[in-house]
């Protein structure tokens, strides 16, 4: 996978994700229940939970907020350091998101779509922003001076 | 000719070979720092990993670490626990409805001008954070109580609607009937006007939601627990097959509302037209007030 493809995909993850966030976040603080497609008010029980907060923040905008700035590291210019800020928000969400669903199975012993449309968009993403951190931009057009410093040359050059 | 060119031939080669010996160098540099690169960001990816993990587990502790929901008493704990929780749950419920009138599942005075129907089903845990009260805040029934129905302006009729409990025929894990047995006790108990009793004291005591902790046992020990309820005509009651027709037109009428969690209400003028009343919280009442003002003045 090129490194175009690998940000763009994870790109359009994230734009997934901050859609997801902000419907949960807007139905927050409406008051509106969420439309669940299956489970009747499951949906709503763990949207309405004591763990739909963490120290008195909707985990909806905590979420949202999170996207958000995946999706700005993303937009950020192709340089190592950026794509560390991906790979370490996406980690931290990730590990929320595995907090989350804990709290969903084993302790309200209930499934909200919206929540598990999340954990799998990020447990899809994290190995996704490992292996483009891991990898460097070997393979990626020397497109920056710093690209240049760090890589040889251009992909298809021979030498 | 033929000095000349081995001559270029083997200069040829010892070029190549510094080539060769070059590009090699650079490729063990390269390799090097590659080497050097990758094991740069994994510790950097370790680090941030040890980071989220403590993070996790402190929210974990934070947010009241184990896996199990916590309980909220029960009926069924252990006798200690047991008669401190429900003299407590008691003695909440005494302060919070005692001296205010019932009728059957109704609570507040029959010329209140304002009804509120409450769709609930008894294992619901959110209708116990609106009827008890969630992560330290008071619930917005009780606020509303003091507020509306002590003042003779709401009266609040408590309505079944099967979300929760787990009953054998929906999937759960609780035995066929789970839910019509505990709301008709609920119903039994308001026959002799102590049913708000009943139900108070059983999102007070709540236990964990589709565990099968309803028993028979249980349904029997909230009775004894319910201040002024006479057991032998609740018992006798709870055979009285009103209370099947009254849980039918219940879930007809949340149906015929759209109804599908609970809670759910609807509010609006004594014997008019009720409306649907989509809740933003069930802990601040300031939504529910606003409600019943628009219904006094309609």
């Amino acid at each position: 996978m090129s490194a175009r493809t690998l940000r763009m995909t994870l790109t359009v993850m994230s734009v997934l994700g901050v859609g997801l966030a902000t419907y949960l976040t807007y139905i927050h603080y409406a008051g509106i229940k969420p439309a669940c497609g299956v489970n009747g008010g499951s949906c709503e029980i763990v949207q309405t939970s004591k763990y739909s907060h963490l120290v008195g923040v909707p985990v909806a905008l905590i979420g949202l907020i999170g996207y958000v700035l995946i999706l700005g590291s993303l937009l950020a210019p192709e340089e190592e350091r950026w794509r560390l800020v991906t790979a370490v928000l996406i980690l931290g969400g990730f590990g929320f998101s595995v907090y989350l669903t804990y709290r969903e199975v084993f302790t309200l012993e209930k499934i909200c779509e919206y929540c598990v449309s999340s954990a799998i968009l990020l447990t899809l993403m994290l190995p996704l922003s490992l292996w483009r951190f891991l990898r460097g931009d070997g393979a990626m057009p020397a497109t920056s001076a710093a690209a240049g410093e760090e890589r040889a040359a251009p992909l298809g050059s021979t030498s | 000719m033929p000095v000349s060119k081995v001559q270029d031939e083997g200069d040829l080669t010892r070029k190549q070979r510094r080539e060769q010996a070059r590009a090699e160098r650079k490729a063990a540099e390269e390799a090097a720092a590659a080497g050097d690169a990758r094991r740069r960001r994994l510790t950097q990816l370790g680090g941030a990993l040890v980071v989220v993990v403590v993070a996790i587990v402190v929210i974990l502790i934070a947010t009241g670490g184990g896996g199990s929901k916590p309980s909220t008493g029960g009926v069924g704990n252990g006798k200690h626990e047991k008669s401190k929780t429900v003299k407590e749950a008691v003695a909440t419920v005494e302060r919070e409805i005692g001296g205010v009138a019932q009728n059957g599942n109704v609570l507040g005075s029959p010329a209140a001008p304002v009804t509120i129907a409450y769709f609930g089903d008894l294992e619901c845990p959110i209708c116990q954070e609106f009827t008890v009260g969630a992560e330290g805040s008071e619930g917005a029934l009780p606020q509303l109580i003091q507020k509306w129905v002590r003042a003779g302006k709401v009266k609040i009729e408590y309505r079944s609607l099967s979300t929760a409990t787990g009953n054998a025929e929906r999937g759960g894990s609780e035995p066929e009937g789970t839910f019509n047995r505990q709301q008709s006790a609920a119903l039994a108990a308001g026959k002799q006007n102590k049913g708000w009793y009943y139900i108070e004291l059983f999102y007070h005591l709540q236990g964990k939601e589709d565990s099968g902790y309803v028993t028979e046992k249980y349904i029997q020990e909230l009775a004894e627990a319910t201040p002024g309820l006479n057991l032998s005509t609740w018992q006798a009651e709870r055979n009285n097959q009103a209370w099947q027709a009254q849980l039918s037109t219940d879930a007809q009428e949340a149906n015929n509302n759209g109804f599908t969690g609970t809670p759910s209400f609807l509010i609006g003028k004594t014997g008019g037209a009720m409306k649907k009343y989509e809740y933003s919280s069930l802990t601040d009442p300031s939504g529910f007030n606003e409600a019943i003002e628009k219904a006094l003045k309609a």
